[in-house]
C-alpha cells in the first residue's frame, strides 16, 4: 500500500490571546496531519480551542507560534482550497438560499448562468430542490445548516472544514444529517475535517478522531476507526470505542 | 400572528379597526367642546373646514394650500436626496474604515448634538433667506441621523459574516457591497425614517422664519394675523403629510428589505 499523501500538516500551533486581565491560552503545540480523501473527526469537549484551531488552518486568524503546511508547503494567509461550514451557520438573511449557495462562485467572478447552474446542483444534492427562493429564516434548523453544507460544497473545495454543523440540532434531525452528510461525502468525495463535541457523532462519522484535552487545547489521542459503514451505534464494537474514548475525555461542565 | 386571545376573531377585528376610530372621535369632541366654550383660543371644526376650502378658493401669497404643501415637500425632498447621498456614503465609510472613523469621527460628534435650527442666524448671515439656505438647513437635520444610523449598523455587521466572505474568496470591497452593507440595511434604513421625519419638522421651522411659500409659512401668517383657522389648517396639512410620508417608509421598507417580513 503506498503511504497516504498528507493534504495538511499542523505543526505545533499554539495560540495565546493577550487581553487587559492578562494572557489565556486557547491552545497549546497542537500537532496533526490530515490525509488525503479522509474523514477526521476533531473531538473536542471544551469550550475553547477549536474554533481558533480551525481558523488558524483555513487562514482567518495567526497562530501566536507554529505553522501550517499544506501540500508539503508552508502557507500563511487565506488558503482558496478550503471550504467552510460555520458553528453559527453565518448564513446570509438577505439572499435566498440559491444567492446563498452562489456567494463563493459570484466572489469567484463566475458569470450567472453558469454559477446558477452548479448552484442548483448543490441545492439538489443537499436535498433543498425546491427551496431555492426561499429566505434562510423560512427555513428549519437542519435545512439552513443544508444551505450551509451546499454553499462550502459549491465553491468545490479540496479540502472542507466543519466546525460543529449539527451542535445546535436536536436528537432526531442530527442523526438524519449525520446520515445524509455521509451520504453526500460518498458522492462528491472531499478531505473533510469535521469538528464536533460529541462522542457518539465522532464514532459514527470519522475515519480517524483526534481527541482534543479541555482548555488548553492540546491533542491528547488519535483514534483510527476500522469499523465499516454504515456504522451501527449500537453495535458492540461501536460502544466500545465510544466507551473507550468517552473514558478518556476530559469532563468539562 | 395566530395568536388566540379567546376572542372570537370577527369581534377581534371590529375591536382593532374600532378603538383607532374611537381615539379620533374622541380627539373630534374634545375639540368641539374646547373651541364651543373658548371661541377665541381655538376656532370650530366647521370654521377650520371653511378656512381650508378657503385656501383653493382665496390663495395666500398668489398659492393654494396644494401648492405651499408642494413648496415645503420640494425643499425636503431636494434636501434628503442629498442627505441619503453623502449621509450614507459618509455613514459607510466612517463604519467600515478606522483610519477615517479616527479621522472624521471626533468632528462628527461635536458638531452632532447641535440642533438643525440653532444654524440658522449663521446661514442665513452666509445665504441669505432665498431657497438654497433652506435647503441646506434640512440637509444638516437629515445629514446626522443617516450617518449615525448607517455608521451603527455597519459597525455592528457580526465578524462571523466577514470571514465567511474571505473564506469565500471576497476581496474587500465585494465583502462590503455582498454581506456587509445588506447586512446594514434594516439600520439604514431606520436613518432614511429618522431623517424624513426631522426634515420635515426643519423644513418647517426653516419657513416659519421667513418664506413666501411652504406650511411654515403658512403657520407664521395665521399666527401673526391671528387667523388660528389658518393655523389650524396648516397644522393639520403638517401632520397628514407627515403620517402619509411615514406610511410610505413603512411600505418601502418591506420592498427593500423583505427578508424581514
Amino acid at each position: 500500500m503506498e503511504p497516504l499523501k498528507k493534504r495538511m500538516e499542523v505543526k505545533k500551533i499554539t495560540k495565546t490571546f493577550f487581553g487587559k486581565k492578562g494572557y489565556f491560552t486557547a491552545i497549546e503545540e497542537v500537532s496533526l496531519d490530515v490525509y488525503d480523501g479522509e474523514f477526521l473527526v476533531i473531538l473536542g469537549p471544551g469550550r475553547c480551542g477549536k474554533t481558533v484551531l480551525l481558523n488558524i488552518m483555513s487562514g482567518l486568524e495567526e497562530p501566536t507560534s507554529g505553522s501550517v503546511f499544506y501540500n508539503g508547503e508552508e502557507w500563511k494567509g487565506l488558503n482558496p482550497e478550503i471550504g467552510m461550514v460555520f458553528q453559527k451557520l453565518a448564513l446570509m438573511p438577505f439572499k435566498t438560499v440559491m444567492e446563498n449557495v452562489e456567494l463563493g462562485l459570484k466572489f469567484g467572478g463566475m458569470d450567472k448562468g453558469k454559477r446558477r447552474e452548479l448552484a442548483r446542483y448543490y441545492i439538489e444534492l443537499v436535498g433543498l430542490a425546491g427551496f431555492e427562493n426561499y429566505y434562510p429564516k423560512q427555513l428549519s434548523g437542519g435545512m439552513q445548516q443544508r444551505v450551509g453544507i451546499a454553499r462550502a460544497y459549491a465553491v468545490n473545495p479540496k479540502l472542507l472544514i466543519m466546525d460543529e454543523p449539527f451542535g445546535k440540532l436536536d436528537a432526531q434531525t442530527r442523526y438524519q444529517m449525520q446520515e445524509d452528510l455521509l451520504k453526500i461525502w460518498e458522492k462528491e468525495r472531499r478531505t473533510v475535517i469535521f469538528v464536533t463535541n460529541n462522542i457518539e457523532e465522532a464514532c459514527y462519522l470519522g475515519d480517524r478522531i483526534i481527541l482534543l484535552s479541555d482548555c488548553p487545547a492540546k491533542v491528547k489521542e488519535v483514534y483510527p476507526m476500522d469499523l465499516p459503514r454504515p456504522r451501527d451505534m449500537v453495535s458492540k464494537e461501536f460502544l466500545h470505542l465510544r466507551t473507550m474514548i468517552s473514558d478518556n475525555t476530559d469532563l468539562s461542565i | 400572528m395566530e395568536r388566540m386571545n379567546g376572542e372570537p376573531k370577527a369581534l377581534r377585528n371590529v375591536l382593532y379597526w374600532g378603538l383607532p376610530v374611537l381615539a379620533i372621535g374622541l380627539i373630534a369632541i374634545g375639540w368641539i367642546a374646547f373651541s364651543g366654550s373658548n371661541p377665541d383660543l381655538m376656532p370650530s371644526p366647521a370654521a377650520v373646514w371653511s378656512r381650508f376650502i378657503k385656501t383653493f378658493t382665496k390663495p395666500i401669497a398668489k398659492t393654494t394650500l396644494i401648492g405651499h404643501a408642494w413648496a415645503s415637500l420640494k425643499r425636503v425632498l431636494l434636501a434628503l436626496m442629498a442627505a441619503w447621498a453623502f449621509g450614507i456614503s459618509f455613514g459607510i465609510l466612517i463604519g467600515w474604515n478606522k483610519k477615517a472613523r479616527a479621522f472624521f469621527g471626533s468632528i462628527f460628534e461635536v458638531i452632532r448634538p447641535i440642533p438643525p435650527i440653532a444654524w440658522i442666524p449663521i446661514i442665513i448671515m452666509w445665504f441669505g433667506i432665498g431657497e438654497f439656505p433652506k435647503i441646506l438647513l434640512v440637509f444638516i437635520g437629515t445629514f446626522v441621523p443617516l450617518v449615525i444610523n448607517t455608521s451603527t449598523g455597519i459597525e455592528m455587521v457580526d465578524r462571523i459574516n466577514i470571514q465567511v466572505g474571505q473564506i469565500f474568496g471576497g476581496n474587500s470591497s465585494q465583502i462590503l457591497k455582498d454581506i456587509v452593507i445588506p447586512t446594514a440595511l434594516p439600520s439604514i434604513f431606520a436613518g432614511i425614517r429618522t431623517s424624513v421625519s426631522s426634515g420635515w419638522t426643519t423644513v418647517l421651522a426653516a419657513e416659519m422664519l421667513g418664506a413666501n411659500a411652504g406650511l411654515g409659512s403658512l403657520v407664521t401668517r395665521g399666527w401673526q394675523g391671528s387667523d388660528l383657522s389658518l393655523v389650524m389648517v396648516a397644522v393639520i396639512t403638517i401632520a397628514v403629510i407627515g403620517a402619509l410620508l411615514s406610511v410610505i417608509l413603512q411600505k418601502l421598507e418591506k420592498v427593500v428589505c423583505p427578508w424581514n417580513h
